[in-house]
C-alpha cells in the first residue's frame, strides 16, 4: 500500500489505454508519453501495460505502508527520505519510507511504476483514468492505493543506460504521414504546415495541443468534413486554420479536415512538449513511418530484456561512432 | 470511385465509401465491420465505422500498410444484410425541468410545444455511428421543422438522458458533460453503462424512436434504472 502525502498536480492512474470501444464513442486514454511509461514498468520487471502514476510537471509525495519496488521517469530530481536518489532506476523501498518526486526540468509528464503495478477495477478493460466520463479521477492528497503483489527480489537496482533516457526539447521536427483530408487544404496551406513553426499554446491538456503559428489554408472543400474518426496524433485544422494534435483523452470523432496524423514514434516528443514549445512538421510516407516503429520497438524489446538480465549491454565504437550493443546472458544449468 | 483507401498514420487506414450521409452507404460501412470483426485478424486493434467510411485501427508491428489493403479485399465484397431492423425505444420526458429549451425550440420554429414533440417523437431514427462522447449516438432523420440552431453559451453541466436539437441534428447525452445542445426533454433510461460489455444499449446500424413518456413514468424508470431517485 501507498499513500499520497502530496499531490502538487493532475495524477492519474494510466496504463497503455481503452481499446475496442472506440465504436461507441469511448476514448482510447493512456500515458500521454507511452515511452516514458513503458520504460518505467520495466524497470521494476513489469509488463508494459501495469497500471501506475502519471503526474503533470510536479510530482507527488508518496508515503510506503508496505515494502515495494519503484521507479521515477522523467527529467527530475527524486528523493527517498531526504536522499537525492536518480530517476529512471529502480529502487526498494520499505514501509514507512517516504519517496518525494520534484519537479520536471524539461518535458511535461512523468511516470511512477511499482512491482506488480497498481491495483485497479478496469473500466472497459483497463485502468486509464478518463476524467470526462468519470473513469477514475484526479488522485488528491491522503489517497491509499493499493499494489498488486509481485515477488520483489532482485527487481530494484535495475537502471536504464545512459544513452536511452529521453530527451525532452522544447523545439522539435515531428514526422507525420499527410492525410486522410489533404485534399481539404491548398498546396499553399500544406506549404505553410511543413514550413513553419508552431508554438504549442497554453491551451493544450491531455485531450490535445492547440497550436499557434501561420494560418494554414483551406481549399475550396473547407474546414468542415463528415464526421468520422480521429486516431492518436491527428492534427485538425479548424476553420481558424490553427492546428490542433489530438492526443491519449481525444474524443473518437470529429468534423475538422485532418491535415495529417503524427507518425507514433514522435507521439511522445510532442506530449512532452511544454506551451511555448515549438513544433515544425516533416512529411514522411507511411512505410517510414512504420519502418521508425518497427525498429523503435526492436530498441525497447532489448532494453526490456536488458531489465530483465536477459541482455547484456556493451558499449562499442563501430565506425568511429559510439553504440550500445545488446548480446544473450547465457544461462548457467 | 469508391472505395478508397487512405492511410491515417502509421497505425490505422481508412476505407471510404462515398462522400454524402445516407443511408446505402452507412449500410455497406457496418457490413464491412461486421465482416472484419467477425475474421478477426490477428493485427486488428479495432474497427470503428463512422457516416461514411471505416476507420481501421491496426498493429503496424505486426503488418504493413499494403498488406493490410490487400488483407481486406474480401471484406470490401460484404453486402449489407437485408436486416430486420432493430430498433431501440427511447423513453422521453418532454418539457418542463427535462427539456428546459424546447419552447424556445417551439417558438423558434413557430410551433406548440405539443408539435415539437409530435415531431421529435415520429420518426425512425438510423444511428449512423457513435462517437464524440462515450454512447453518444449520431442520429439521421431529423424533421427539418424543429431544426434550432444550439445555444451561444453551452451549459458546463447536462445531465445524462438529456434530448437535444442542434441544427439538424438531434440526440441524447449518454453521459453528463458540458454541452451546447437545446435541451427538449430527458430520457430515465441509462444508455451508457461502462460496468456492461457493450457498454451501450444502442450500437451503429440500429434504429432508434423516441417514446414520450410522463414525469411520474420518468420517474419510475428512473429508479429502475439508477436505484436511486432523481
Amino acid at each position: 500500500m501507498i499513500e499520497l502525502v502530496n499531490v502538487p498536480s493532475l495524477l492519474t492512474i494510466q496504463d497503455l489505454g481503452r481499446y475496442g470501444n472506440q465504436k461507441f464513442g469511448v476514448p482510447v486514454s493512456g500515458a500521454m508519453d507511452e515511452i516514458s511509461a513503458r520504460l518505467a514498468n520495466y524497470l521494476v520487471g513489469n509488463k508494459d501495460n501495469f497500471p501506475l502514476l502519471e503526474f503533470v510537471l510536479r510530482g507527488p509525495t508518496i508515503r510506503f505502508h508496505s515494502s515495494a519496488v519503484f521507479a521515477v521517469t522523467g527529467d527530475v530530481e527524486v528523493r527517498l527520505n531526504g536522499i537525492p536518489i536518480n530517476p529512471w532506476e529502480s529502487y526498494w523501498a520499505k514501509r514507512g519510507d517516504v519517496l518525494e518526486v520534484g519537479t520536471l526540468k524539461s518535458g511535461m509528464y512523468g511516470y511512477i511504476a511499482f512491482a506488480g503495478g497498481i491495483k485497479c477495477e478496469p473500466i472497459l478493460g483497463s485502468c486509464s483514468t478518463y476524467l470526462r466520463a468519470n473513469f477514475g479521477r484526479a488522485l488528491k492528497t491522503g489517497d491509499i492505493l493499493k499494489l498488486d503483489y509481485a515477488i520483489l527480489t532482485g527487481k530494484e537496482g535495475k537502471k536504464l543506460p545512459e544513452e536511452f533516457i529521453p530527451k525532452y526539447s522544447n523545439e522539435s521536427e515531428i514526422r507525420v504521414v499527410l492525410g486522410p483530408q489533404e485534399d481539404h487544404f491548398t498546396e499553399e496551406g500544406i506549404k505553410t504546415f511543413l514550413g513553419s513553426t508552431y508554438e504549442v499554446t497554453a491551451e493544450s491538456d491531455r485531450m490535445g495541443y492547440r497550436l499557434e503559428g501561420p494560418k494554414i489554408e483551406h481549399s475550396e472543400k473547407g474546414a468542415d468534413i463528415i464526421t468520422d474518426a480521429i486516431p492518436l496524433g491527428a492534427i485538425q485544422v479548424p476553420k481558424s486554420g490553427k492546428p490542433i494534435i489530438m492526443l491519449a483523452d481525444r474524443q473518437t470523432s470529429g468534423g475538422y479536415a485532418k491535415i495529417g496524423i503524427v507518425a507514433r514514434v514522435d507521439i511522445p516528443k510532442v506530449a512532452q512538449t511544454r506551451p511555448g514549445g515549438k513544433l515544425r512538421f516533416k512529411a514522411v510516407s507511411v512505410e517510414e513511418a512504420q519502418e521508425a516503429l518497427r525498429r523503435r520497438e526492436r530498441t525497447m524489446e532489448a532494453l526490456r530484456l536488458f531489465l530483465l538480465g536477459e541482455l547484456r549491454a556493451y558499449k562499442l565504437k563501430a565506425l568511429g561512432e559510439e553504440i550500445v550493443a545488446f548480446i544473450k546472458v547465457e544461462k548457467k544449468r | 470511385m469508391f472505395p478508397q483507401f487512405k492511410p491515417a498514420g502509421d497505425s490505422a487506414l481508412v476505407i471510404i465509401f462515398g462522400d454524402t450521409i445516407n443511408e446505402s452507404i452507412n449500410r455497406k460501412v457496418h457490413a464491412v465491420v461486421r465482416a472484419i470483426e467477425k475474421a478477426n485478424p490477428e493485427w486488428l486493434i479495432e474497427a470503428v465505422p463512422t457516416y461514411t467510411s471505416v476507420y481501421l485501427y491496426y498493429d503496424p508491428i505486426k503488418i504493413s500498410y499494403s498488406k493490410v489493403i490487400e488483407a481486406l479485399r474480401p471484406f470490401l465484397l460484404a453486402k449489407p444484410k437485408e436486416e430486420e431492423k432493430k430498433i431501440i425505444e427511447i423513453p422521453v420526458a418532454y418539457g418542463g425541468e427535462f427539456g428546459p429549451d424546447i419552447d424556445f425550440v417551439a417558438e423558434y420554429n413557430g410551433l406548440s410545444v405539443d408539435d415539437v414533440i409530435e415531431i421529435h417523437s415520429k420518426p425512425l431514427y438510423r444511428v449512423y455511428m457513435l462517437g464524440f462522447l462515450p454512447g453518444f449516438a449520431y442520429l439521421g432523420g431529423m424533421d427539418e421543422r424543429i431544426a434550432t440552431p444550439r445555444l451561444e453559451k453551452p451549459r458546463l453541466k447536462v445531465p445524462a438522458g438529456s434530448v437535444g436539437i442542434a441544427g439538424k441534428q438531434t440526440g441524447w447525452y449518454a453521459i453528463e458533460s458540458p454541452g451546447g445542445w437545446r435541451l427538449i426533454g430527458r430520457t430515465p433510461l441509462k444508455t451508457f453503462d461502462p460496468s456492461k460489455s457493450p457498454p451501450s444499449i444502442v450500437k451503429a446500424g440500429d434504429y432508434v424512436k423516441f417514446i414520450p413518456i410522463s414525469e411520474e413514468e420518468f420517474r419510475e424508470l428512473y429508479k429502475q434504472e439508477w436505484g436511486e431517485k432523481q
